[in-house]
């Protein structure tokens, strides 16, 4: 009772008095304030209701890692096809009456198209030594009388100047020349793996939209539940003079850490889900006789996933707190 | 100070609460308004607190006039008037602090100055011991004051009650008037439900009867 008299003299008539704002509070530091206690109120709401909380943290998490894998997916065997691209060749082969001078002319002129880098002229002889090589029927091509391979030129196109219609056109090219028999594209299945990638890159798409609506569902839906059971505090606290930010703050917030920490969630699994493919990964290409090493979510990725998350989250919360105070504000 | 000019409240379901009301009250007044059940006093109250708005006539609340509100403008409006409900409308999911603490926290007060404004409100209340508590473990008359402690936290000049002494025995009822008396003494506008007669005759202050409207 030791205020009474100073707050007398302030309730004292024709006193100045500003009594529902403290002087020095500048509107920043009000709002300041009251985000701090927000920021704070829903993590502590998360925390004390573990089991809702980790429910939907994880339905969030295991929705956003299923396009994380998928895009990984995709990264990886893009670099698949990125490595073997380093020697895209096409191999011409002539016709089996073609000389060797012919076919070293033929070589000449090629390599003379602004589209072409090197062409390199492979004998019959060399091709069929390399066959017996390789074959292991080195005996029974030894009884041939004949050497039933042409002469070949192996032609590495201009890479920077390439693309998918120009390869066709020089491919076209080449097969007009009267003396070749036959043109075959070594990445002519890289090209359709990458086809394949192109479409998988918008079933991904997709996915991730769906996904990203999933999210937005989960994390409306938790925070709506949560309104539902502060329904009471909602009005009260408009009662005495809430302004529908401060109602809306906290569940907003609330959002914000079910998307960020649903996002947190989703890398873990998504890394601990490559951990677990490595080693039949590493198995596979040693098999091919390969060197194939699967790559992880890199640090840009891993950030844009959880800013997306975050963001989902925060709209999430946004439409069901809005949603709410539109509905109940007809009576007062 | 408070105002009523020819005021109707009509409610969206049709019913017709208060039907062309006109009252006075000055600054640094104290009154209590009594009339049967369902004669409106709760409906002028929530009129005053800017929980209803009226339907006709013109209502000013120290030179504001409340009908002319902006949507925005209500909850700014809503923080100079405490208000002391029927059912006290405590949150049963936090303590005595928290609950009384509510309106700092809207305004957006630093934490420093909210516990020293709820210790001093929770003093004048005589509660200061039970700041931790739940208040649905405080008895009837204990929770009444923790609702007025959260009403008058803000300083606001203008204190509206509901009914505050509804189901106290007559003693704690007595004491829960004095408690508004004191806020009187101190400068606030003061006014109260209550179909309490014989309450409200003893503590010697001007007395508003609403007659219910009749249709
Ligand atoms: N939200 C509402 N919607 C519709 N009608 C209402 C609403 N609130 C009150 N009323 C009606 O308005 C009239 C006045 O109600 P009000 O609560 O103001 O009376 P009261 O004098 O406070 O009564 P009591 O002494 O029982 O508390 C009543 O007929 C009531 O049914
Ligand atoms: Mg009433």
């Amino acid at each position: 009772m030791a205020r009474r008299p100073r707050a007398r003299k302030r309730n004292a008539p024709r006193a100045k008095k500003r009594r529902n704002r403290s002087p020095h509070y500048s509107p920043f530091s009000t709002w300041w304030n009251q985000v701090n206690a927000a920021i704070s109120f829903s993590l502590r709401r998360l925390w004390y209701n573990p089991i809702s909380t980790w429910i939907t943290l994880a339905a969030i998490a295991i929705a956003l890692s299923l396009p994380a894998a998928l895009h990984l997916m995709v990264k990886n065997m893009q670099t698949l096809t990125d490595d073997n691209q380093q020697i895209p060749t096409i191999s011409v082969f002539l016709k089996q009456h073609i000389s060797t001078d012919q076919a070293k002319d033929r070589g000449e002129l090629i390599s003379e198209l602004s589209e072409v880098v090197t062409v390199l002229f492979v004998s019959k002889e060399n091709a069929l030594n390399k066959f017996k090589r390789l074959s292991g029927f080195a005996e029974t091509l030894e009884t041939l009388e004949e050497n039933p391979l042409p002469h070949a030129l192996v032609v590495t196109p201009n890479l920077r100047i390439m693309n998918d219609t120009k390869l066709t056109n020089l491919i076209r090219t080449l097969k007009s020349y009267p003396e070749v028999d036959a043109v075959q594209s070594d990445n002519e299945w890289m090209q359709r793996l990458r086809a394949i990638m192109d479409i998988a890159e918008r079933v991904i798409l997709v996915v991730s939209v769906l996904l990203a609506l999933t999210v937005l569902l989960v994390v409306g839906n938790t925070i709506r539940l949560d309104i539902e059971n502060r329904k009471e505090e909602i009005d009260v606290a408009r009662f005495i003079g809430a302004t529908r930010s401060y109602i809306r703050q906290p569940f907003i917030f609330g959002g914000l850490w079910y998307g960020f920490f649903g996002g947190i969630l989703s890398l873990v699994i998504v890394h601990f889900s490559i951990f677990f493919l490595i080693a039949p990964t590493n198995r596979l290409s040693t098999l091919y006789g390969t060197q194939f090493n699967i790559s992880g979510l890199d640090f840009s990725t891993s950030f844009y996933i959880l800013i997306a998350s975050g963001l989902l989250g925060i709209v999430g919360a946004w439409i069901a707190v809005t949603s709410h105070l539109r509905r109940r504000e007809i009576t007062f | 100070m408070i105002e009523f000019k020819q005021i109707s409240k009509k409610y969206p379901t049709g019913q017709l609460a208060l039907y062309n009301v006109n009252l006075t009250l000055q600054k640094g007044e104290m009154a209590f308004l009594t009339g049967h059940s369902g004669a409106g006093k709760s409906t002028l109250l929530r009129l005053i607190a800017g929980l209803e708005q009226p339907s006709d006539g013109t209502l000013m609340i120290e030179k504001t006039d409340v009908g002319k509100l902006k949507t925005k403008q209500i909850p700014l409006y809503r923080r100079r008037i405490g208000m002391i409900f029927q059912d006290h409308h405590l949150l049963a999911d936090r303590s005595v602090f928290d609950n009384v603490a509510l309106p700092l926290r809207i305004t957006g007060l630093h934490h420093r100055d909210i516990r020293r404004r709820v210790h001093a409100a929770l003093d004048k209340v005589s509660l200061l011991n039970k700041e931790k508590q739940n208040p649905m473990m405080l008895s009837a008359g204990e929770k009444q004051r923790v609702g007025i402690a959260r009403a008058v936290v803000n300083k606001p000049k203008i204190i509206l009650a509901d009914e505050p002494t509804g189901n106290l025995d007559p003693e704690l009822a007595q004491d829960i008037m004095y408690t508004f008396k004191q806020f009187n003494d101190l400068g606030a506008t003061i006014l109260v439900a209550s179909h309490d007669h014989h309450l409200i005759e003893h503590m010697r202050k001007r007395i508003i009867v609403l007659q219910k409207v009749n249709v």
